[in-house]
This record gives C-alpha cells, structure tokens and sequence, in this order.
C-alpha cells in the first residue's frame, strides 16, 4: 500500500465516563473511497469530526495528507473538504449566493470561480437550482449541492459524514456516483455511512461497533470472510443438469429448477465457468444472490463476540 | 381529566426541568439575587453619600458642623485641602455633593450681622440622589447651625445655606436617564442579536463548515460584529437626534466623540454576546443567559440605581460591568461636556474589558470540544 493519506493511532475520544472512539487505528490509501460503516451512535461522527480538526481527542494521533492534526488542526482546512450530516448550506440566500461565499473563503473569484462552478453546476445538476433559496430546494438537490460545494476547490481528502441520510434510494444512486466519480479524479472519500448497503460503492471498508474497530477490508473480502458465500442458480431444462452440475464443479447441486452452487467469491474462474455454461446451453438463466452487507456487518459482530477476548 | 395522566405528565416535566442545571439554577438563583438586589442594595433612601468637605474656617464650630453631619449616617465625610480640589472631585464623580465652610463662619456665628453662609455643591446631572441630597444637607446645616448659636449668640440667627448644582442647574431628570439608556439599550439589544448568532449556525450546520474552512476565528468574529456594530452606530445617531428632538435632549459634549465612544461600546457587547452564543446548545439557553445578564445591567450598573450607594461588595461587582463604565461616560458627555482627557480613565477600563471580552469570543470560536 502506498503511503496512507489518513493515518490514525490509538485514536480515543472520551465524553466523560463514555469512551466514544476507542483506540482507533486505520490507514487510507490516496485516491480511494473508504468507508466508515457503523449503526447510530457507533462513533462515526465523533471520528470525522477528530480527523477533521472540529474535536479534539481524548488521546491518539492524527495524521491527514501529512498533517498532525491533533497538533496543528487548523493547518489541515486547505486540504480538505467536508460535507456534514446537515448539509450546510445558508438558508436565506439563494444557491448561487451560497457558492460565491464558500468559493470567497477559498479565495476563488472572476473567471476561475465561474469555470471551476460551471463544471460542477454541469456536473451536479444544479442548473435550475441556483437561483432559488435554499430552504427551498428538495433535500436531493440540496445533498448534491452540499457536494458539489465541498468539492469546489478541489480538496485533496473529501470528508462526507452521512452523505445520503434522508435521501431517497434513486437519488442516493446518483449521489454515489458523483462520489465515484470525485475519487477517479483524484480525490480521496473518507465517507460515514449507516446504510450497509452503500459499502460497494467503496473501495476500503471499516466497521466500527461501539467505538471500537471490528472490521477493517475490501468490501469483498469481507464477504469471503464474513459470509454464506455467493449463491449461483442456474434454471434449465433437467435433461441438461446434470452436464451443468459437472461443468461447475463437485460443489454443485441439483435442485427442483436446475443446479445451485455457493462461492466464496465471483473469481475470475467461476465468471467463466458460468459463461461456458450459458454458451453451451441457451436455455440456461443464471442468478446470483450477494451476501447482504448487513448479513456481513451481523457476522462480523458475532464472530467477535464469539472470539477469546484479546491478550493484554 | 385522568390523574394518572396528569401525574405522568407532571412527572416528566420535573424531571426535566431539574435535570437541566442551568435552568435550575435560573429558578433558584434569580429570585435570590433579585430580592437581595432590591430589599439590600438598591435601597432607595441615601446612606453613606460620599461629600465633600472643604473646611476653610478649621474652628471647633465648623468641625462641630461636619462631625454632627457625618453622625447620622446619611454622609461620609471626605476633607478637601483647596476648592480647586473638591471641584476636581466632584466633577470625576468620585463624590456626589459637597460643602464650602467659609473662612469666617465662627466670627459670623457669633456676632452680629449676617449670618455664616455654607456653600452647598453638587452634580445636578443625577437629579433625583441631588435633589435629596440637597434637601438633607439644608435640614441637617439648618439644624446643627441652630444650636450653634443657641448657647453664645444673641440673634440665634443659624447659619444660611447656599446651593449650587454643578451640572444641570433645573435638576431636570430626563437627560440622567436619556444618557443612561442609551447604556441599557446597547447593552441588553446587542447582546441579545448576537446571542442567537452562532448557536443558529451551530444548529444547521453552517458553523462547523465554516470552521473546516481555511477562515479564522478573527475573520469569523470580525464578520460576525462589524456589520451588526455599523447598525447600532446608527443607531446611537438616530436616538442622539430623536432625545434631542422630541425630548429637548442634546449631548453638552462632543457628538463625534459620544458617537466614537458608543460604537465601541457596541462592539465590545457583541463580543460578550458572541460569548454568550457560542457556549450555548440552543438558541433558548443564549436566550436565557442575556435576560440572566440584563438583571445586573439594569440593577447595578448605575442605570436607574446610583453605584456609589451600593455595599461595596456590589460596587466592585457593578465596576465589572462595562455598561457601568459606558453610562458613566454616556452621561458626563450628556451633561458635563466631558471629553476624552477627562474620561481617560473609564476609556481605559472600557479598553480593558473590550481585550477581554473579545479574546474570550475569539477563544471560545477556536475552541474544540
């Protein structure tokens, strides 16, 4: 792995008697999309908020594009961008008037201002959107103009604590795509989630459950991990059964509709197989069924609780 | 009506009203301090008055005069050397009224022809302490000068008194209270607009964006107040023109510099507003702290109850406040055409408080939980 842009250790945040984050320690490679999967209250906000510079922690260090945080937290604001869980935007001014003020703080004006908008203002949809007020606008459009201004001076690490709570599930889509989208132009997401789901969206996935680190992959190797497997069913007609059953392997079975199989993961060669399979038999429908996320997070919790507690 | 329901009700609206330790502390704190404010310091009647004495006759007679005055109470007696130096006193307002014994007042006690004249002094500027003072002063010089002459003289003639108001000759009441408002006003309103400011933003979330921004805590501070700082300026020009207008109240000293004065006071009350919001949760908790803080400032700031005839403990509380420091000034351009030499050193406390207060604003923007 390269060097990590955002670099935690022994990261801990105390409310009081309540431990909050817990000896946290993750490393995030540059130009991906790592995401912070935890339920309500699993420290995720109080996480981003240390990493960003807002909270102070209890004990641990911080380190973001080559930044001591805990040190030097003011330092670290021109290299980020961050969008919280209300999207923080002016209300009383229209959108537009809301750009010109964030882009005023980063000192982007005239000409380059008008460039570096009209892209994301492209981009982002926002078009019709910018001369109305923000209290205005349906939470979508205020989600992805809270985006798009995040990213207006072209952050280095984009921090996005909750991006798509209170979104519909289309535009959650859409968002995420834009989140993808800033990542392939160079940009690393550190991004907060509740929705187990939208782990696939990311490259990197953490768990955190109670403040501690549970969990710490790809999305996919998690699911080898931590799951059932993929389950592939492929219907025909039952004079072809059994010609299937050998083509996929000693691990497949017939069922009433055809032959079943579970993977671990969708290598390459179970890909090929399945597509020996199809070409030779027309007839053939092919479903795969994907270890649910939160099926993933629900082992994870288990096998922990399950575990001998840890040395030391 | 269901008891039982009542009860559930009345038992969370308990509960949550003890659980929340700053309003608690409201209820229990403020009828204290408000019975104690009223019943012990605020106390209308005039009790250790700071006077002037300049004895120019030094006799047994004159010092019979000042020690039956000190006697009751009502008076704390302070010797001046010269005039020139009681003038100087009871101009800065370090005492509220004083006497002028002349040279012969044994000689004109005892003898024949016109009786001994004392000379009494003080600031008109605050008419009603003046006006009582006055009338207390009269009766009490009338009354011990009559026994003077009861035993040695053969006319039994007492001793004249004398008055002259220093300041606002007519004791006119309303430019007092004019001056002193313009304290309370820029005091209470500027504190409470700024109030809400921040704890707002907090709760949309606008706050924590701007402070992941490369934006400092001085630019956000400056940002915050010196638009709302621009407005009370005017402000304190619209109401300088309205007292003069509709009320027949002129400041005697510089507008310029009574304008200077009042914007700065402005932006140091934001500040304390600023405070206020930032180390608040909500907008009602901000709320409730500036009406909190607005019982002292009409109490013990000088604004309708005189500082200098507080127990001393509020005095040095009321000498914190800076709208103390701002009516003093306030009212010595209304009516003593004060300037800025003169002032120097209430500026100087008024300087004071504006680097604490707004280091403490900028502090609690940077801070990080």
């Amino acid at each position: 792995m390269m060097d990590p842009i955002i670099r935690t250790r022994g990261l801990t945040k105390r409310f009081g008697d309540f431990t909050a984050v817990d000896e946290l320690a993750i490393d995030v490679a540059p130009g991906t999309i790592f995401a912070f999967l935890g339920a309500n209250g699993s420290g995720k906000s109080t996480t981003i908020r240390m990493l960003i510079g807002l909270l102070r922690p209890t004990a641990g260090a911080i380190e973001v594009d080559g930044i001591d945080v805990v040190r030097q937290p003011r330092r670290v604001r021109d290299h980020i961008g961050y969008m919280g869980q209300k999207v923080s935007l002016y209300q009383g001014l229209t959108l537009r008037e809301n750009v010109e003020f964030y882009a005023g703080l980063y000192g982007l004006a005239g000409a380059e201002l008008e460039r570096r908008w009209g892209a994301l203002r492209e981009r982002f949809a926002l078009a019709e959107a910018e001369r109305e007020k923000t209290e205005e606008l349906p939470a979508a459009i205020r989600q992805r103009a809270g985006l798009a201004l995040s990213t207006m001076h072209r952050p280095r690490v984009l921090f996005l604590d909750e991006p798509t709570a209170g979104v519909d599930v289309r535009s959650r889509g859409v968002f995420w795509e834009l989140i993808q989208d800033e990542a392939e132009g160079g940009s690393t997401v550190f991004v907060t989630t509740h929705f187990m789901e939208e782990a696939d969206y990311c490259d990197w996935v953490c768990f955190i459950h109670a403040g501690r680190l549970v969990a710490d992959a790809a999305p996919e190797e998690l699911r080898r991990r931590y799951s059932a497997g993929y389950r592939i069913e492929v219907a025909l007609p039952e004079g072809e059964r059994a010609a299937v059953g050998a083509a996929l392997g000693r691990e497949a079975t017939t069922t009433p509709t055809g032959v079943a199989l579970v993977v671990d993961t969708l290598g390459p060669d179970v890909l090929a197989a399945l597509d020996r399979v199809v070409g030779r038999h027309p007839a053939a429908r092919v479903r795969i069924e994907q270890p649910q996320m939160t099926d993933v997070f629900r082992r994870v919790l288990a096998a922990r609780e399950a575990a001998p507690p840890a040395a030391g | 009506m269901s008891a039982r329901r009542l009860w559930t009700l009345l038992r969370r609206e308990v509960r949550a009203t003890l659980r929340d330790p700053f309003t608690a502390t409201i209820l229990v704190a403020v009828p204290l301090l408000a019975l104690l404010a009223f019943g012990f310091v605020l106390a209308t009647d005039v009790k250790h008055l700071a006077l002037g004495v300049h004895d120019a006759s030094g006799t047994a007679a004159s010092r019979r005069l000042v020690a039956e005055l000190a006697a009751n109470g009502t008076f704390d007696p302070r010797r001046f050397a010269t005039r020139a130096a009681l003038d100087r006193a009871l101009v800065s307002g370090a005492i509220s009224a004083a006497i002028v014994i002349p040279p012969d007042f044994d000689r004109a006690l005892h003898q024949g022809g016109d009786p001994p004249a004392v000379q009494v002094i003080y600031d008109g500027g605050e008419a009603v302490l003046a006006g009582n003072a006055e009338a207390f002063l009269r009766s009490l010089i009338a009354a011990t000068g009559a026994g003077l002459t009861e035993a040695g003289s053969p006319r039994g003639a007492g001793v004249e008194v004398v008055t002259r108001a220093l300041f606002n000759a007519r004791l006119d009441g309303k430019p007092f209270m004019v001056a002193g408002t313009f304290g309370f006003v820029l005091s209470f309103l500027t504190t409470l607009i700024t109030a809400v400011s921040i704890v707002n933003e907090r709760m949309t979330g606008t706050f924590d964006q701007l402070q992941v921004t490369p934006a400092t805590s001085l630019e956000i501070f400056l940002a915050k107040i010196l638009p709302l700082g621009a407005v009370f300026a005017f402000d304190v020009v619209l109401m300088v023109v309205v007292a003069g207008l509709v009320l027949g109240v002129w400041p005697h000293g510089s507008l310029l510099f009574f304008v200077v004065v009042s914007s700065g006071y402005v932006l140091i009350s934001l500040a304390l507003g600023l405070i206020f919001s930032a180390t608040s949760a909500t907008a009602a908790e901000a709320v409730q702290k500036t009406v909190l803080f607005s019982i002292p400032l009409v109490q013990m700031s000088g604004f309708a109850f005189a500082v200098r005839n507080m127990p001393t403990a509020f005095r040095w509380f009321a000498e914190l406040l800076p709208a103390t420091h701002y009516i003093r000034v306030s009212r010595a351009i209304y009516l003593r055409d004060a300037g800025p030499l003169e002032l120097l050193p209430e500026l100087g406390v008024l300087l004071l408080c504006g680097v604490v207060l707004i280091g403490l604003a900028l502090r609690t923007l940077e801070a990080r939980a």
